[in-house]
C-alpha cells in the first residue's frame, strides 16, 4: 500500500465519533443523503473495534456520491449529508435512509416500530457493508423487529430498481478497501454478493439490502488511485438507481 | 299644444312631408317678392337717420320675416303622407296567454292588464278603419274570435314561432301591423339575432306593449343550474346555481340525490346584484343515472315556489380518464403523488420525468412508444389526455408550438392544466413571461426573482375552498376544518404576485411573510387551469400515521376534479328545446378534437317506462361535427337517449345520455317581465314600444304603418294658427319697437 494510503486509513480510525444529535444541519435541498444512526449490538464489542459503526465511511462516501448524483442526474442534492436516529424528530422529513455496517446494528422496540412506520409511509432504506453468515444473522435479528412478518427476497433481475436510470444487468461483488490489501473481493464467508429487498403490499421496494458488498467504500475511495475505478463507477450507478427508484416508486 | 298650433300631431308631421299647392306661376312669385323687398327697403331708406342704423336694421328684419311668413302661407302648404287606406287593411292582435301571464299584483293578473290594453287597441284600430284579427300567444299562435273567455295556461312562450305563424297572413290580408302584448318572457330560448333579422325582413311593424313587473322583491328563483351531464363514480361534481333575486337576504340551496340529501349550501344575497351564482360541489358515489334535485329555500314568505326547484339527470360512469404529468426533476412530490393515486382504475396517470439532461423516465405507459420522444409535439398526442400537470419544468423547455398546444389544450380541448411549484416551476421557471401565462389563475413574478422557498409552511382552506368538494377531508364541516388544521406543514411553497379576478382561491399558505395563495383555479375557454404553489405536500404523507388518508384523499380528489369536467371526444347532450320539446345534440371529434362531419348519426329516445321514439339527427349547418335533433317527450320522467354514429369505413361510435323531463312548466321560471326584448322587437321591425296605459299615440302609429295598402293624403296646413300667430307677433313687435323709438 502507498504510504499516504496507510496514513489515510490511520486517520479514519482515530477520527473522533460524532453522535447523531450533534450533527450540523445541512443546506435546504430536495434530497439530503441521510444516514441512520443506530446503537451497536454485542457483535461490535468482539474484536471489531469500538468505533461507531453507523459512521463508517462518513462523510467521504456521501460527499463523493452526492457529487456524482449532481453530475449525472437532475436531482437537487444538498451539499452536506445528515444523520438521524430512528427516534429523531426530523426522521420523516427525509424519505431516504442509508445504514451501513448493519451487521452491528441494534434497534430497540421503539426504534424498530418507528422505522417500520417510516418505511410504510413511503420512506426508503438502503443497507450496506455487511458480510458473511454471522453478520447476516445479527442483521436479521434486528430487522425482524422492524418487519416480523415480511419476507426478505432476492431482488429479481428485471426489477425496476436495476433499470430505473442505469441498466445494471452485470452485477459483480463490490468490495471494501480491503480488496487493495488482500486482493479478494469477499470478506469473511461472504463470497457471493446478494441484492435483496423487502417489498410493500403494492410491490414496491422499501428496503434494499446490499449483502456481501460495500458500496460505501467504493464511494468513499473514489479518489483512491488504488481502488478499482470500475467498482466505483458501478457503485455510483447502484447508488443513483436506488435514489431514483426511491423518488419514483 | 303642438296639435293646437299646427293643426296636426307631431307624429303626423314625422310621417309626412311639406308640399306646396299654389297654382300661381313662378315668375309671378318672383316678381311679387321683388316688389315687396323693394318696397320695404325704400320705406326704410326714406326714414333713415344717421347714427340709428341698428334700429333701422331691426325693424327691417321684422318686416322681412313677416314677408317670409306671408309668402309661406300664400304658397298653400300641405302635409303629404302615406296612410293606410281605410277598410282594406288588417291589424293582428297577439295576446300572450302563457302561464307566466297568470302572475300579477293586487289581484290583477298580467293577462287581465294585457287584455284590457288590447281592447283599447282593437277599438282604436276599428276606428281607424282596420280589420282586427285576434291570436293567442303560447308555444305557437292560435287564432281566436275573442279574448274574453281565455285563460293564461299555455305551457310555453315562443314569440318568434308565433310571429312566424301570424306573418303569412300579410300575403293575403294586407297586414298593416301586429300588436303584441306580453311580459316578454320567452321560454323557447329567446330571439336570436338571425330571428330578429328575419322578422325585420318581413316588413311588418310589430308594436309591443309590455306588462308585468321587472322587479319582484318578494320572489326568489332558482334561475339556472349548470353542471356536467356525466361524472365519475366516487367523484365530486361541481354545479353552478344561479339565484335571481331583487332584494338582499339569505337563502339555502339543498341538493338531493334521489331522496337523499347530499349537499346544503347557504347563500348570501346582496342588494346590489340581481343574480347570485355559487358553485356547489356534489359528491357522487355509484355508477348509473342519478337524478339530482336542487331546492332553493328562503325565509318562507314567497308566494311562487314552483320556480324554486330544478332537477337534472347525471350519468355516472367509470370512463377512463388520462392525465399526463411532466416533471422536470426527480423529487418527492412526484413519488408521493403517484403513490397517492394508487390503483385508481378510472384515472390513468402517465408520467414523464426528466431524470438527467439526457434521460426521461416514463411510468404509467399504454405502450413502449408512448412519450418516447418526450413531451408531446403535436395536438393529437397532447389532446389524448384529459388533464396536464407540469411540475418543476422551465417554460423554456417547451417549444413555441408545444406552448401553443398547451394553451389550446385548455381553451379548445377543454382539458385541465395544473402547474406545480418548484425551483424550475411557476415564476422561477419563467411561466409568468410565457404564452401560457394568460390562462393561469395567478400572476407570477419574473424568473429573475427567486420565488420558490424551501421552508415549511402551513396550508389552510380559503373561504372559497371550504365548499370546494375536492378539498373535503372530513364528513362534516367541523371535521373537515379540523382535519385541515391538523395537517403537518408543507415542505415548501412558492410566491405568486396576485390572483386574477375570475379565479377561485381554494387554499392559502401561512408563511413567515404572510398568507399567500396556494391552490388557485379559474375557468379558461372550455377548460380550467390550476396552480398549486407548493411541491411539498409529500410531507403530509411522511409526517402522518400510515393509516391517515388525508394525503391520498387530497390528490385523488384533486386529480378527479381535473378530469371530471373535461369534455369527451364524442359527446351527446339532451336539453330543453322550444316549448315542451327536447333537443338532442351529438358532437363528434377526432383524436385532435377536430370535428368529424362525414358520419351518419341516428338516435333512439326511451322513457324509463319503456316508451320509445326515433330522433332524427341532422348535421348542424353552423357547427361542423355537430348533429342535432328534436323530439317531444310527452311523458315526464327519465328519458334515455342512445345515438349511433357510423362512418363510411363502418367505424361506429355509440353515445348514451339521459335527461329528466320535469312535469313543471318552464313558465314558472323567469317571472320578471322582460320589456327589453319587446322593445328590441319593435325597434328592429319598425314598430313602436308602448308601456301599459301609454297608448295615446296609437291611432297615428297605426295610421302610418309601412305595411299594408296605403294611399297618399294631403292635409292643408296653410291655415294652421301658428302662422297667423307668428304674423301677429312679428307685427306687434315692430309696432312696439317703433313706438318705443318714436322716430321711425
Amino acid at each position: 500500500m502507498h504510504v499516504f494510503g496507510r496514513l489515510w486509513l490511520l486517520l479514519a480510525f482515530v477520527a473522533p465519533p460524532v453522535a447523531a444529535d450533534e450533527l450540523t444541519p445541512g443546506e435546504h435541498a430536495e434530497f439530503r443523503f441521510v444516514r441512520l444512526a443506530y446503537g451497536s449490538n454485542q457483535l461490535a464489542e468482539y474484536g471489531r473495534g469500538r468505533r461507531t459503526k453507523w459512521r463508517t465511511d462518513m462523510p467521504e462516501a456521501e460527499n463523493h456520491l452526492l457529487q456524482g448524483i449532481s453530475r449525472l442526474t437532475r436531482v437537487e442534492a444538498a451539499r452536506e449529508p445528515h444523520a438521524v436516529t430512528a427516534l429523531a424528530d426530523d426522521l420523516f422529513d427525509y424519505p431516504w435512509l442509508y445504514a451501513v455496517e448493519v451487521g452491528y446494528w441494534a434497534l430497540n422496540e421503539d426504534e424498530a416500530a418507528r422505522l417500520r412506520e417510516y418505511l410504510l409511509r413511503g420512506g426508503f432504506l438502503v443497507v450496506d457493508d455487511f458480510h458473511g453468515t454471522i453478520e447476516w444473522a445479527t442483521f436479521i435479528d434486528t430487522l425482524s423487529r422492524v418487519f416480523p412478518d415480511r419476507p426478505i427476497v432476492e431482488i429479481p433481475e428485471d426489477d425496476e430498481v436495476f433499470h430505473v436510470h442505469f441498466d445494471l444487468d452485470s452485477r459483480i461483488q463490490i468490495p471494501s478497501r480491503m480488496f487493495i490489501y488482500r486482493g479478494v473481493t469477499w470478506e469473511r464467508d461472504g463470497y457471493t454478493p446478494h441484492w435483496r429487498g423487502i417489498y410493500d403490499d403494492d410491490g414496491r421496494l422499501m428496503v434494499v439490502i446490499n449483502f456481501n458488498m460495500d458500496l460505501g467504500d467504493a464511494w468513499e475511495h473514489a479518489d483512491w488511485p488504488e481502488y478499482p475505478e470500475n467498482m466505483t463507477a458501478l457503485a455510483y450507478r447502484f447508488g443513483i438507481n436506488y435514489l431514483i427508484y426511491s423518488m419514483t416508486h | 299644444m303642438f296639435e293646437a298650433l299646427f293643426k296636426y300631431s307631431d307624429i303626423d308631421y314625422a310621417h309626412g312631408e311639406l308640399a306646396y299647392t299654389s297654382l300661381w306661376p313662378i315668375w309671378l312669385w318672383v316678381g311679387l317678392v321683388a316688389l315687396a323687398v323693394v318696397a320695404i327697403v325704400l320705406s326704410l331708406l326714406r326714414r333713415y337717420e344717421k347714427g340709428r342704423g341698428l334700429k333701422f336694421a331691426s325693424v327691417g328684419l321684422l318686416q322681412f320675416a313677416m314677408l317670409a311668413v306671408a309668402i309661406f302661407v300664400l304658397l298653400q302648404p300641405v302635409l303629404r303622407s302615406e296612410e293606410l287606406r281605410p277598410g282594406v287593411n288588417t291589424l293582428a292582435l297577439l295576446l300572450d296567454a302563457s302561464g307566466s301571464m297568470a302572475n300579477g299584483a293586487g289581484g290583477v293578473t298580467r293577462f287581465d292588464t294585457a287584455r284590457a290594453q288590447l281592447d283599447i287597441v282593437a277599438e282604436t284600430a276599428t276606428r281607424t278603419g282596420l280589420e282586427v284579427r285576434r291570436y293567442l300567444l303560447g308555444t305557437e299562435a292560435q287564432g281566436v274570435e275573442s279574448f274574453d273567455a281565455t285563460v293564461p295556461a299555455a305551457e310555453g312562450t315562443a314569440i318568434a314561432r308565433a310571429l312566424r305563424d301570424v306573418l303569412p297572413a300579410g300575403r293575403t290580408q294586407a297586414l298593416a301591423g301586429i300588436v303584441l302584448v306580453s311580459d316578454g318572457i320567452d321560454t323557447a330560448g329567446g330571439l336570436s339575432a338571425a330571428t330578429f333579422a328575419e322578422l325585420a325582413a318581413a316588413g311588418v311593424p310589430v308594436h309591443t306593449i309590455a306588462v308585468g313587473r321587472e322587479r319582484m322583491p318578494e320572489d326568489l328563483e332558482l334561475q339556472r343550474v349548470s353542471m356536467p351531464t356525466r361524472a365519475l363514480p366516487a367523484s365530486t361534481l361541481t354545479a353552478r346555481v344561479s339565484v335571481r333575486h331583487d332584494a338582499a337576504g339569505t337563502a339555502r340551496v339543498k341538493v338531493y340525490d334521489g331522496d337523499a340529501l347530499v349537499q346544503s349550501v347557504p347563500l348570501q344575497l346582496h342588494a346590489d346584484v340581481q343574480t347570485t351564482t355559487a358553485p356547489i360541489d356534489i359528491p357522487i358515489d355509484e355508477a348509473g343515472y342519478h337524478r339530482l334535485q336542487f331546492v332553493l329555500e328562503s325565509d318562507g314568505s314567497e308566494t311562487e315556489l314552483r320556480n324554486n326547484r330544478q332537477s337534472s339527470l347525471v350519468k355516472v360512469a367509470a370512463d377512463d380518464f388520462r392525465i399526463l404529468y411532466y416533471e422536470g426533476e426527480p423529487r418527492w412530490e412526484y413519488k408521493f403523488m403517484r403513490r397517492a393515486l394508487g390503483p385508481d382504475s378510472d384515472i390513468a396517470l402517465t408520467t414523464l420525468l426528466q431524470v438527467s439532461p439526457n434521460k426521461f423516465y416514463r411510468q404509467g405507459l399504454d405502450s413502449p412508444e408512448q412519450l418516447a420522444a418526450g413531451f408531446p409535439e403535436t395536438r393529437d398526442a397532447l389532446f389524448a389526455y384529459d388533464a396536464l400537470i407540469i411540475g418543476s419544468v422551465e417554460a423554456a423547455a417547451f417549444s413555441d408550438e408545444q406552448l401553443a398546444n398547451i394553451s389550446a389544450f385548455v381553451s379548445d380541448r377543454g382539458g385541465s392544466l395544473l402547474l406545480l411549484a418548484g425551483r424550475n416551476g411557476l415564476g422561477d421557471g419563467g411561466w409568468g413571461q410565457s404564452t401560457v401565462a394568460d390562462l393561469l389563475p395567478v400572476l407570477l413574478p419574473p424568473s429573475t426573482e427567486t420565488s420558490f422557498v424551501r421552508e415549511k409552511a402551513h396550508a389552510q382552506l380559503a373561504p372559497q375552498g371550504v365548499r370546494y368538494e375536492p378539498l373535503r377531508l372530513g364528513a362534516t364541516d367541523e371535521e373537515n376544518r379540523q382535519r385541515w388544521e391538523g395537517l403537518p406543514d408543507l415542505a415548501d411553497y412558492q410566491r405568486t404576485t396576485g390572483v386574477k379576478p375570475a379565479s377561485r382561491t381554494l387554499l392559502t399558505v401561512r408563511t413567515d411573510t404572510g398568507v399567500l395563495p396556494l391552490l388557485v383555479m379559474q375557468p379558461f375557454g372550455l377548460g380550467q387551469s390550476f396552480v398549486l404553489a407548493t411541491g411539498g405536500t409529500w410531507r403530509w404523507q411522511m409526517s402522518l400515521p400510515v393509516d391517515d388518508d388525508r394525503h391520498e384523499r387530497f390528490w385523488r380528489q384533486l386529480l378527479r376534479a381535473l378530469v371530471s369536467n373535461a369534455p369527451l371526444r364524442t359527446s351527446i347532450v339532451a336539453g330543453r328545446g322550444e316549448g315542451a320539446s327536447l333537443d338532442v345534440r351529438v358532437e363528434l371529434r377526432d383524436e385532435a378534437f377536430e370535428p368529424i362531419g362525414d358520419m351518419r348519426v341516428s338516435a333512439i329516445a326511451t322513457h324509463e317506462g319503456g316508451e320509445s321514439q326515433v330522433v332524427e339527427l341532422m348535421p348542424d349547418g353552423e357547427s361542423p361535427g355537430v348533429f342535432t335533433g328534436r323530439f317531444d317527450p310527452g311523458t315526464p320522467g327519465n328519458w334515455y337517449i342512445e345515438a349511433m354514429a357510423r362512418s363510411d369505413d363502418e367505424t361506429t361510435e355509440v353515445l348514451r345520455t339521459g335527461i329528466y323531463v320535469d312535469p313543471e312548466s318552464r313558465e314558472h321560471f323567469n317571472l320578471r317581465a322582460n320589456p327589453a326584448l319587446l322593445r328590441r322587437l319593435s325597434d328592429v321591425t319598425g314598430g313602436t314600444f308602448f308601456a301599459v296605459n301609454g297608448l295615446d299615440t296609437l291611432p297615428e302609429i297605426l295610421q302610418y304603418s309601412s305595411a299594408g295598402i296605403t294611399e297618399t293624403v294631403d292635409r292643408p296646413v296653410w291655415d294652421a294658427p301658428a302662422w297667423f300667430l307668428l304674423l301677429f307677433m312679428l307685427k306687434s313687435g315692430e309696432w312696439l319697437l317703433r313706438r318705443r323709438w318714436s322716430t321711425i
